[in-house]
């Protein structure tokens, strides 16, 4: 066993100024979660049924009882069983196992989607808000036009333009959601830059760059985890319209679009193929939307 | 007033032709055209043809030049040819618009008919059960998507009632009873979702407003609660209502593109549809521009609506 390292009473009084407000952080974001845990039941069962999918998709092949795609002609269209516990679909191929696969889908697009909208979004969104004039002039009426289109219809367009891809989903709908992160950021980049802590950094010589990475995007984190976690249930119920309509995931990739898609011709003879991707699409959804809602409850009751 | 509105007409026009040129240049670059695809099934095609084909369909120009032509027309109401069935855009909108309009229209009245309601009901019932349950149920209609929810419908009625919405589209003037037994589902459906969002908007605005100094000296006078409510209360909480609902229209035109295609309605979605998967440049262009002038113009209703409920928001 190796000794415990002796804490140095010799350490330069710096590094454990350094020490104790790393300490001090650690701590109150401990507070936090424990307060979030104590105020925000639902967020919290919201947050483990995440958690849950999450862990699905990680471990799909060790979880799922059946291949997702290979086609079993002896166990058509059969309703559900011990054997399959949610059925199996038209070509048979086991239901349980395709959802579970699908989990991946879904979440890599909610996850891609998320990411790169709230970083670019972001970026648009503070570069107006703190520059101003014609920048954000510019800035502004193209996030509108973008806006100008209903979301799905332009997801559609783009989607359908650069053809059926897991990528080019998630193409269409970073572009169909970087102003909902533009918008809110600038409002708070507006916000916060007439603050007189941001006046005292300026007169103490800071530029743009350190001032809006120091002050502006730390004081605006609460709304953009809101939007964040309201942003990713509607990706993954895009990603699933996308592929039920034939433009989105790529067929025979599980998805749980691209499964009611095929279900929809069987509805009366096998409804099962249609109940459970849909069901769990809706929980998994459903999981983001109270998470969201817990968090803008938690973060910032003004928001709403 | 009229000011106003020659105002934001003229900044939407500039948001549209922004969204257009978008529209036309992306299409214009993505790989996979349509002389291509016209030319897929005829086997061997020589270099000639397809020049021709192309010069044909106009497609030979610049696409800056293309797009000159194309604005010039446009702004006199030609909005060029279908490359397909060769049939003006303008006829092809003109006989699905309706088929779309009526869809939203009826949706969005059915959404306000139930949502505002049992938003005002929720926030008077504050955290009763009967307030919890508006409100899990809101929540639940916001997660769920509506083509999932239109498919249960459907089996739900016709494993359990025999019943199932005739197929195709008849108009309303012609046949009133098979189109609302045709309509009244998609529409039904559509609802849904946009009145979850309704009724969590009036019940969390209705409550703000109560809270508000005036509903409580109106309280002080002895004011019957119904009265507080309805008088006073509600027509203040509005103004995001109304907000809400104008926003919500572009989920609720974007939602109609997949209910009309598992109703099998021939609406503009279904075009739109067709027209971006055949690259059916004129038809796109086209269907995009009306998508974001109704948008437009629902927001711009919205607005003079703002001044109608509340006078102090009268632009000068």
């Amino acid at each position: 066993m190796n000794p415990a390292p002796q804490i140095n009473p010799g350490l330069p009084n710096t590094s454990i100024k350094q020490l104790s407000t790393k300490r001090i952080r650690l701590r109150k974001s401990l507070d936090e979660t424990k307060r979030f845990i104590k105020t925000q039941k639902i967020g919290v069962i919201s947050l483990s049924i995440i958690m849950l999918f999450i862990l699905l998709a990680a471990f799909a092949p060790l979880i799922a009882p059946y291949d997702p795609i290979e086609q079993d002609r002896s166990a058509f269209m059969l309703a559900p069983t011990a054997a399959h516990i949610m059925g199996t679909d038209d070509l048979g191929r086991d239901i349980f196992s395709r959802i579970i696969f699908g989990a991946r889908v879904s979440l890599l697009v909610g996850i891609a989607t998320v990411a790169i909208s709230m970083i670019c979004g972001t970026i648009l969104g503070v570069i107006s808000g703190y520059f101003g004039k014609v920048i954000d002039m510019a800035i502004q009426r193209v996030m509108d036009a973008i806006m100008a289109i209903p979301p799905l219809i332009l997801a559609l367009f783009i989607a359908a333009l650069l053809g059926p891809a897991i990528k080019n989903v998630i193409i269409a709908l970073t572009i169909v959601n970087i102003p909902h992160f533009a918008r809110i950021t600038r409002g708070e980049m507006l916000r916060i830059k007439e603050m007189n802590y941001v006046e005292a950094s300026r007169s103490a010589g800071s530029g743009a760059l350190r001032i809006i990475a120091k002050h502006g995007i730390p004081n605006m984190m609460a709304p953009i985890i809101v939007i964040a976690s309201l942003t990713f249930g509607q990706s993954i119920i895009a990603e699933a319209s996308l592929s039920f309509l034939g433009i989105g995931t790529p067929p025979p990739n599980p998805s749980w679009g691209l499964m009611l898609s095929g279900a929809s011709s069987y509805m009366e003879n096998a409804p099962w193929m249609v109940l459970f991707p849909g069901l769990v699409l809706s929980i998994a959804v459903l999981a983001f939307n109270l998470l969201g809602d817990a968090l803008r409850d938690f973060l910032d009751p003004k928001l709403n | 007033m009229v000011n106003y509105v020659i105002k934001r007409s003229v900044y939407g026009l500039i948001v549209l032709l922004i969204m257009i040129s978008f529209v036309f240049i992306v299409m214009r670059l993505v790989p996979g055209d349509v002389v291509a695809l016209q030319l897929s099934g005829a086997g061997a095609v020589s270099e000639e043809q397809i020049a021709q084909l192309r010069s044909e369909l106009g497609l030979d120009k610049s696409v800056w030049a293309q797009f000159l032509d194309w604005t010039k027309n446009a702004v006199t109401g030609d909005l060029g040819k279908s490359l397909w069935s060769k049939m003006p855009v303008t006829t092809l909108i003109a006989e699905r618009i309706t088929v779309t309009l009526q869809l939203a229209f009826m949706a969005i009245t059915m959404a306000i008919l139930i949502a505002i309601p049992a938003g005002i009901y929720s926030a008077m019932k504050r955290n009763t059960w009967i307030d919890h349950m508006i409100r899990v149920i809101a929540i639940g209609g916001l997660s769920i998507p509506n083509f999932w929810f239109a498919l249960l419908l459907i089996i739900f009625l016709s494993l359990f009632f025999g019943w199932i919405p005739p197929l195709g589209y008849q108009s309303f003037f012609s046949n009133p009873i098979v189109n609302l037994q045709q309509m009244i589902l998609p529409a039904l459906v559509l609802a849904l979702s946009l009145s979850a969002s309704i009724v969590r908007m009036t019940r969390s605005s209705l409550l703000e407003v109560l809270h508000a100094d005036f509903i409580r000296t109106i309280r002080a006078k002895g004011a019957k609660e119904k009265l507080v409510i309805m008088k006073h209360a509600l027509r203040n909480s509005l103004i995001p209502v109304i907000t809400l609902i104008g926003l919500q229209v572009g989920f609720l035109l974007g939602g109609t593109v997949i209910i009309e295609s598992i109703f099998s309605l021939p609406g503009i979605g279904s075009l739109i549809f067709e027209g971006v998967t055949k690259r059916d440049y004129p038809v796109v262009q086209a269907t995009v521009l009306v998508y974001g002038a109704l948008f437009m113009i629902v927001n711009l209703i919205v607005d003079i609506a703002y001044g109608w409920i509340d006078p102090r928001m009268r632009p000068d």
